[in-house]
């Protein structure tokens, strides 16, 4: 865990020198379990900043949400620093507005799976390398740390933020690119008729709330398809075509956008598995184009730029 | 509301029985529609007040909120006045005489009218929210209710001489001694002979009096916005000062949520509420 | 009546009632227990800590129905809906008091909503009070309580090898028919078990001038404050028990006019037709979301509109948790703000 006053420090200078107008950061909430996101504003605010693997939204969705002209401090893991390094490309936000101040992420722990073990009555959670220290009515509980991380962070090839002003903490040793690869490939092996029954089975639990819309940094759009009236692209209600439909154009919308964050998985009230079909999409854009979304904050994703010498013209 | 053993949010079957653009410029669009069966039609008559709105449906577009601007005397039709907005309106805006369409209404409250009854009654009105005021006035001026009322006072706005609606009927009540009414468009224009200004200005300079008079204003929010302090200067109590108010509505039976004032819904507990009600609930508008 | 249930005897007499009616019940689904229609194989759900993730309230308003029918020639006809008598059984007391609440909108003298009317007239509800409070819970802060009985047909007290079952209804006693009564004493420890449970459970929040606090200072910045981090989704609403709102939509292929679940904090929600939004920003929206349980409930039917189930502060995405929200709101001052 990178120190946290370290972090509290810099986000603190941020303020205090009028470097930004805002941190964007974490601060605790009601409990353990849930750490808030929180906008700081001056320097003596920030002692209420906190950093652990339970921070589970990715912050850079923020971006898009405070006034354009403002200069805005971060906190950023791997995966926020390259989602903001795709809203930069995007055009959403000025990189010299920012400053990110990056700490190399261990990966984010699934509050489900802490509570699914040591049960509901936990105080306090404390991260020690590769160890939890579960706290509960009942007393303390050690735990491996990796067992209780999202499915998407076992997979995450980038932990340390690319492009931070300033690294707190040790860069870590970089993701095995072979787990994203098997994770889709496991996938594709199975039937198509298999895989339509998988993706039914997960769509079919959808309420259709768009928390994994509203948790998305890339998902941004003032009018989302789904709200759009006239033409109407979707099905309405919490229908098998509606649900479907809402998934795998939410899915194509990111391609060569996505950077993997996991946070709509997260955010999903109904536990729905989502990022197999992104990260299908990522897995074609790494081995069929070379590129992966936020890895800088130049690079357009392959679909979204044109040149002159492209082999497949395009049919517009 | 009527049922007639259907949902509340099944809509009674109806015909457009004539069709035809109410402005220049052909943003404003009147029907009037007649009911396909008898009972739907007493139904209706029977709940109807001036100040009432409708649903009027599209199959496949959906519903739109929309005031009557007919009075009962008028024959067995309900008449309706669209300005070219969204999906729905512009599906109406297609309709010609002897197409079928559906409605579901009367809704809401309507007009005090038994309340103002021995009153000096001052209707302002701005643009299409003109329309319910128009049944008002008709209602109102109708030989049956006249007498019911006092002074009958009508400034009515819109923003280009074009846009003015019912245009018929406004002329002749020009000509007619009952009443007063000034009418105003905010630019000036060649061969115009009434008030350039806007209707807050208006009401200031026609400066009706307050004593024993009720004020209804209806228009866009920006127009209410600014008249509700000229009534005010004017001397008319928050009691005296009515508006009919819009929200996006769906169901149109207190159902839905989504028109809420506080606690009181648009669609069922309005849309008509005196000035003093308003003040007591949050601005939410 | 006061009976005594032993919970080996529970499956079967769940499977007795499916002879005369649908049974739905908590039973697990993923990560979760969902109330779903009970089969020969049906394992029921009682040891989670907290509550279904989906309140059942979509038993009585499901997430997507159809209202009405298109028919040829631009006619329309009542969708039909067959519903069958159903047993609903383990609704937690949060839930059935949401129910309730829930009538005071949909069931109106001459604006009745026809099918959620049939679905409650055709529900016995048979509740499972909470003799171990959830922790995100806090319903007897809202006035009701673990084992509140409003809205039940009968309700059981988990006594260790045996429930007792309390009847408050005709149809609750015939469901129960030929169990054996309780002795007083028996009775008695129920009680203990309950007040035990409801003495358990924290006072989240004042709520003593709240509704004050929170009418006066409806244009506070603390509204700014409190929404700053919310994503505007529809998690807290959808996944409340007395939220209700819904939208109609047209779906024109399979032409019918539907309902479906919608949500004051969507920015779809009240934007009209001309683009004006009354609700512009997810500040207006917490702010309609919270008022509405806390303030116009209280002025409609004189009850909080939250029933403390406690989902909303568990499954918020990023935190957010209404207990705090309350507690700040009620230190605010008495402000003075007007409408218009």
């Amino acid at each position: 865990m990178p120190d946290l006053n370290a972090i509290r420090t810099e986000a603190k200078r941020l303020l205090a020198e009028g470097v930004v107008d805002v941190v964007v950061a974490f601060k605790a909430g009601e409990t353990p379990l849930h750490p808030q996101p929180a906008f700081f504003r001056s320097a003596d605010e920030v002692d209420q900043l906190v950093y652990d693997g339970l921070c589970q939204n990715n912050l850079a969705t923020f971006l898009t949400r405070v006034p354009k002209q403002s200069k805005v401090g971060m906190v950023v893991r791997g995966c926020e620093n390259r989602s903001v390094n795709a809203l930069v490309v995007e055009k959403q936000k000025n990189r010299a507005d920012l400053f990110l101040i990056g700490v190399p992420c261990e990966g984010i722990l699934d509050w489900q799976k802490i509570v699914g073990e040591v049960g509901e009555t936990v105080k306090s959670v404390k991260e020690n390398g590769q160890n939890l220290m579960i706290e509960t009515k009942a007393g303390y509980q050690l735990l491996e740390r990796h067992d209780f991380l999202h499915e998407s962070c076992k997979r995450c090839i980038h932990p340390n933020p690319m492009s931070a002003d300033i690294l707190i903490g040790e860069a870590l040793q970089e993701g095995d690119p072979n787990l994203a690869r098997t994770a889709v490939e496991t996938f594709e092996d199975q039937t198509i008729e298999d895989r339509y029954a998988w993706f039914q089975k997960e769509a079919e639990r959808c309420i259709r709330c768009y928390a994994c819309r509203q948790a998305c940094p890339m998902c941004y759009c003032e009018e989302c398809f789904v709200d759009h009236i006239e033409p109407r692209w979707s099905e309405s209600g919490a229908t098998p075509a509606g649900m479907q439909g809402w998934h795998i154009v939410r899915a194509f919308h990111q391609t060569g956008r996505c950077t993997s964050c996991g946070a709509c998985e997260r955010a999903c009230p109904m536990d729905i598995k989502m990022t197999y079909l992104t990260e299908k999409l990522n897995h074609d854009m790494r081995e069929k184009y070379n590129f992966e979304p936020g890895l800088d904050a130049q690079t357009q994703p392959p679909f979204a730029a044109v040149t002159l010498d492209d082999k497949n013209r395009f049919s517009v | 509301m009527q049922s007639n053993g259907r949902s509340l949010y099944t809509p009674i079957p109806m015909h457009v029985l004539r069709a035809y653009y109410e402005s220049t410029d052909r943003s404003l669009k009147t029907l009037e529609l007649s009911f396909d069966h008898a009972e739907n039609s007493h139904a209706f008559f029977e709940a109807f007040n001036p100040g009432q709105f409708c649903l009027l449906s599209v199959a496949g577009k959906g519903e739109s909120a929309l005031g009557v601007a007919s009075a009962a005397w008028e024959g067995d039709f309900v008449r309706f006045t669209a300005q070219n907005v969204g999906s729905v309106t512009s599906a109406l805006h297609k309709l010609k005489a002897g197409d079928a369409i559906g409605m579901r209404g009367p809704m809401g409250n309507g007009f005090p009218l038994e309340d103002w009854k021995g009153k000096n009654l001052v209707i302002i009105g701005g643009g299409c929210a003109f329309s319910t005021l128009y049944a008002l006035t008709k209602h109102v001026h109708h030989e049956d209710h006249r007498d019911d009322y006092g002074k009958l006072i009508l400034v009515y706005g819109t923003r280009t001489s074009g846009l003015c609606m019912y245009k018929h009927d406004i002329a002749a009540w020009h000509e007619n001694e009952d009443m007063e009414i000034h009418q105003a468009i905010d630019v000036p224009e060649e061969n115009w002979q009434h008030h350039v200004g806007y209707v807050p200005d208006v009401v200031r300079q026609v400066a009706p009096s307050p004593d024993n008079a009720v004020a209804v204003v209806c228009g866009p929010p920006i127009m209410t916005k600014f008249t509700l302090p000229a009534l005010d200067e004017l001397g008319f109590a928050p009691e005296a000062i009515f508006t009919s108010l819009e929200k996006r509505m769906k169901c149109g039976v207190g159902k839905c949520g989504r028109c809420n004032l506080g606690p009181q819904y648009i669609c069922k507990d309005g849309p008509v509420f005196s000035l003093a009600e308003l003040n007591a609930l949050p601005a939410d508008l | 009546m006061n009976l005594i249930l032993e919970k080996q005897a529970l499956q079967d007499l769940l499977q007795s009632w499916r002879q005369n009616y649908d049974v739905y019940l908590p039973q697990k689904l993923e990560r979760f227990s969902h109330f779903m229609p009970l089969t020969e194989t049906s394992v029921l759900v009682t040891d989670e800590p907290h509550n279904t993730r989906i309140p059942p309230k979509s038993l009585f308003l499901p997430m997507t129905e159809a209202l009405v029918k298109f028919t040829r020639y631009g006619g329309y006809e009542d969708a039909r809906h067959e519903i069958q008598p159903r047993i609903v059984f383990g609704i937690r007391p949060c839930d059935a008091q949401a129910v309730q609440l829930l009538d005071t909108s949909f069931i109106q003298d001459e604006y009745t909503d026809p099918l959620w009317l049939e679905r409650r007239e055709k529900t016995i509800t048979i509740g499972l009070g909470c003799h171990e409070p959830c922790l995100n819970g806090f319903c007897t802060t809202v006035g009701y309580g673990p084992f509140n009985k409003a809205d039940l047909d009968a309700i059981l007290t988990d006594m260790g090898d045996v429930y007792l079952v309390e009847t408050f209804s005709q149809a609750g006693d015939a469901c129960f028919q030929g169990l054996p009564v309780a002795a007083e004493e028996t009775y008695q420890e129920a009680l203990a078990v309950q007040h035990s449970a409801h003495d358990q459970m924290p006072v989240a929040f004042e709520t003593e001038n709240l509704k004050e606090k929170l009418e006066q200072n409806f244009k506070n910045n603390y509204w700014d404050e409190v929404s700053q981090s919310c994503l505007g989704c529809g998690v807290c609403t959808f996944l409340c028990p007395t939220c209700f709102c819904f939208d109609i939509v047209d779906e024109t292929q399979r032409r019918e006019r539907v309902r479906n679940w919608d949500s004051c904090m969507f920015r779809t929600y009240s934007l009209e037709a001309s683009g004006h939004n009354p609700r512009p920003s997810r500040v207006e929206r917490t702010r309609q979301r919270i008022s509405h349980k806390f303030v116009y409930w209280l002025d409609q039917v004189n009850q909080i509109g939250c029933t403390g189930c406690g989902r909303c502060v568990r499954y918020c995405p990023v935190g957010l948790d209404i207990r705090s929200m309350l507690r700040q709101a009620h230190s605010l001052p008495f402000e003075v703000s007007h409408a218009i």
